[in-house]
């Protein structure tokens, strides 16, 4: 109805992904720290769930620009790239829901909340390719 | 089931450990019977759960961080007729926000199963576990020692106090007794450590050349290492050769680089190491730049199954010559008393001692030794060494005929207790050295007369009976390390009146020598640090206008 094709949804859910994510960067790293002085977290555990952690936020900003980038000059190329990425962000979140060294309920209940955003995220962004292209 | 795979298992790691918390009763300490109050114990009965009062062990959980886990509750419900109790599987929930949810690190919440050791891993937990402190990761710990390695290579080496002295193949043996008198050749010599000793060796003159101890070889085969770990080696040097014949007869070699080995001849055995005695040189630092040894070789026959050796080493610092000292600085018990004159007739400072001519401290200060034949005229001057500490008394016996003169038998007897060289001064530490004059006690002599009626007639003349040497000796130093130091030495010559005798007639009289030692150290007295003062003085002009 109106000539603005960018999706007004999508922005607002990208922008608070963005702040979102940052607590949860800070929150996982802090997580992280407790777990080794806690428990008995050896090197060779603490380095991969480490690495993992910092690609994953290397993603994500790259994620967001693209997207929030995508949406508002309303190409669907840029759109696209996000999406793809948003898979690897899945694959990652799902690392640390299930698969890293320890899952303290705490990281259950933040990866929860990330995995739902990126689901409602990658159906907007589904809906505007949609709108961008026709 | 359980405690068939434990026993399997057990031959190669120990026991499956117990994670079912049902089944896990810490209070269960007797086998087959019930425990008191253990209301987990599988040994009790119904009828034993009534006689409880409490259960000592309420609950049986697993690690209390984990979100939700399996709990066994034991209790007793009193109310009942009879008690009995209880027993609940819950499931237990931590509420924490940071309980485990789920862990994938097996080792996370248990204790690992150590090792069983094997012939294949014994030597990597050996290394792992064996010394005072468990490595966590062996594998840097030998990193760490090796980048020492290379560095110490550069830093020198040295011999220091103690050290075996090591020779191309392993270290230089000083062959002593172990247990037995038997000698064992593994004995390392020690860097600066003088050491003698004896040991007795089983020979046989068909084995003679093929014994290798009895050769001179064996001693100067490998070459000393100048420091240790390094290539730079030291030849042995044969020193002197002494021959030791059959009777015990001793001859110096004239050429000593001659090598002799055993071999038989005229079923005699000759040319057998007897004694060695090693002579290094070393250095300040700790180098040793010069070995020579010196051998006594004797014969063995055929009735000889064994023999004694001696072996002996000493070692000298380079360009300087050896002062045996008694003691550093205290004397040391069993050491000979040093002893020397002042000479006279030097222009300037006559402060200079020199000990008594033959270096050998042995001799500096002697008295009369006892002989088997007790006869004092035929004594030919056998002397024995005043050892610090030891109280002596020896003496011999004078027979007096009639025709002896007395002048010259009172020369005789006083040469005879004095002996040839009786020193003025005495060493009041082990260590004085000849310059330093205030370190050296004269000798105080004194001179007393057996008779007590003062007889009017002075012609008989007096001849000397007994010299007794009074040694006082006191604690010199610090409470926990006391140092003997010579203080006093007296030398008392008791004189009698040797009457004539009728012809025909003779009489003994015993002639004594003695030394005695006496402490007389006072009594200890603490010594205190001053209390530090504050000095606080005016400067002179403090008050200038007015004074």
């Amino acid at each position: 109805s109106s000539h603005q094709l960018s999706s007004l949804p999508l922005q607002i859910l990208l922008y608070v992904n963005g702040i979102y994510y940052i607590f949860y960067f800070l929150a996982t790293l802090a997580m992280i720290v407790y777990k080794s002085e806690v428990f008995s977290y050896p090197d060779d555990f603490l380095a991969p769930d480490l690495a993992l952690l910092l690609i994953m936020a290397v993603l994500e900003a790259l994620r967001l620009y693209l997207g929030v980038k995508g949406n508002l000059t309303e190409e669907e190329a840029p759109l696209g790239l996000s999406l793809a990425l948003t898979v690897g962000s899945v694959v990652l979140s799902v690392y640390f829901l299930v698969w890293q060294t320890y899952v303290l309920r705490a990281d259950v209940l933040v990866n929860a909340v990330l995995l739902f955003s990126y689901g409602l995220e990658s159906v907007l962004k589904v809906v505007a390719i949609a709108a961008f292209v026709s | 089931s359980e405690t068939r795979a434990a026993t399997r298992a057990r031959t190669r790691t120990g026991p499956a450990p117990v994670t079912d918390v049902a089944k896990l009763c810490v209070c269960d300490l007797l086998v087959a019977q019930c425990d008191a109050n253990c209301c987990c114990d599988p040994d009790c009965s119904a009828a034993d759960f009534s006689l409880f009062t409490t259960c000592s062990v309420p609950i049986v959980t697993g690690d209390s961080r984990l979100c939700s886990q399996k709990a066994a509750v034991y209790s007793l419900d009193v109310e009942a007729n009879p008690p009995e109790r209880i027993f609940k599987l819950i499931d237990q929930v931590n509420p924490s926000i940071f309980c485990i949810h789920a862990t994938n690190y097996k080792q996370a919440l248990s204790f690992s199963s150590p090792e069983m050791p094997t012939s294949e891993n014994f030597d990597q937990l050996l290394k792992e576990f064996g010394s005072a402190t468990f490595s966590v990761e062996p594998d840097s710990w030998n990193m760490n020692t090796d980048a020492q390695g290379p560095a110490d290579a550069n830093e020198t080496y040295r011999y220091e106090y103690g050290v075996p002295v090591q020779t191309v193949d392993a270290f230089l043996r000083l062959p002593s007794p172990v247990v037995s008198s038997w000698c064992s050749d593994m004995n390392p010599a020690a860097f600066l450590v003088n050491q003698a000793t004896k040991c007795t060796r089983s020979v046989s003159v068909e084995g003679c050349a093929s014994i290798q101890a009895v050769s001179m070889l064996f001693y100067i085969n490998s070459s000393i290492l100048a420091v240790p770990k390094s290539s730079q080696m030291v030849n042995i040097t044969v020193q002197s050769v002494v021959i030791q014949s059959l009777n015990g007869m001793q001859t110096l070699l004239n050429g000593s680089d001659v090598l002799r080995l055993p071999m038989i001849l005229d079923e005699l055995c000759i040319n057998v190491v007897l004694g060695v005695s090693y002579h290094l040189t070393y250095t300040d630092a700790g180098e040793i730049i010069e070995a020579a040894a010196s051998f006594v070789l004797g014969a063995i026959n055929q009735e000889a199954l064994s023999i004694e050796q001696s072996f002996e080493i000493s070692f000298t610092q380079v360009n300087t010559t050896p002062v045996p000292l008694s003691g550093n600085p205290g004397y040391v018990v069993g050491l000979p008393v040093r002893a020397g004159f002042r000479p006279r007739g030097y222009p300037f400072p006559a402060e200079i001692l020199f000990a008594a001519l033959n270096t050998n401290r042995h001799g500096q200060f002697t008295i009369l030794q006892s002989t088997s034949n007790q006869d004092c005229l035929a004594a030919q001057g056998a002397r024995t060494p005043i050892l610090f500490g030891y109280n002596m008394v020896s003496g011999c016996k004078l027979r007096i005929t009639a025709g002896m003169k007395c002048q010259p038998l009172a020369q005789t007897l006083l040469d005879l207790l004095k002996g040839q060289s009786f020193p003025e001064y005495v060493a009041s530490f082990g260590n004085s050295q000849a310059h330093d004059v205030l370190d050296w006690v004269p000798i105080t002599h004194l001179h007393t007369s057996e008779q007590r009626i003062y007889n009017i007639f002075q012609s008989s003349c007096q001849i000397p009976v007994s010299l007794e040497i009074a040694v006082q000796w006191t604690k010199y130093g610090s409470l926990v390390n006391p140092q003997a130091r010579i203080v006093n030495v007296s030398a008392t010559i008791t004189s009698t009146t040797l009457k004539q005798l009728p012809s025909g007639r003779e009489r003994t009289i015993p002639i004594t020598s003695s030394v005695v030692f006496t402490d007389i150290s006072p009594p200890a007295e603490p010594g205190y640090k001053a209390w530090p003062t504050i000095n606080a003085k005016l400067p002179f002009d403090f008050f200038f206008p007015f004074v």
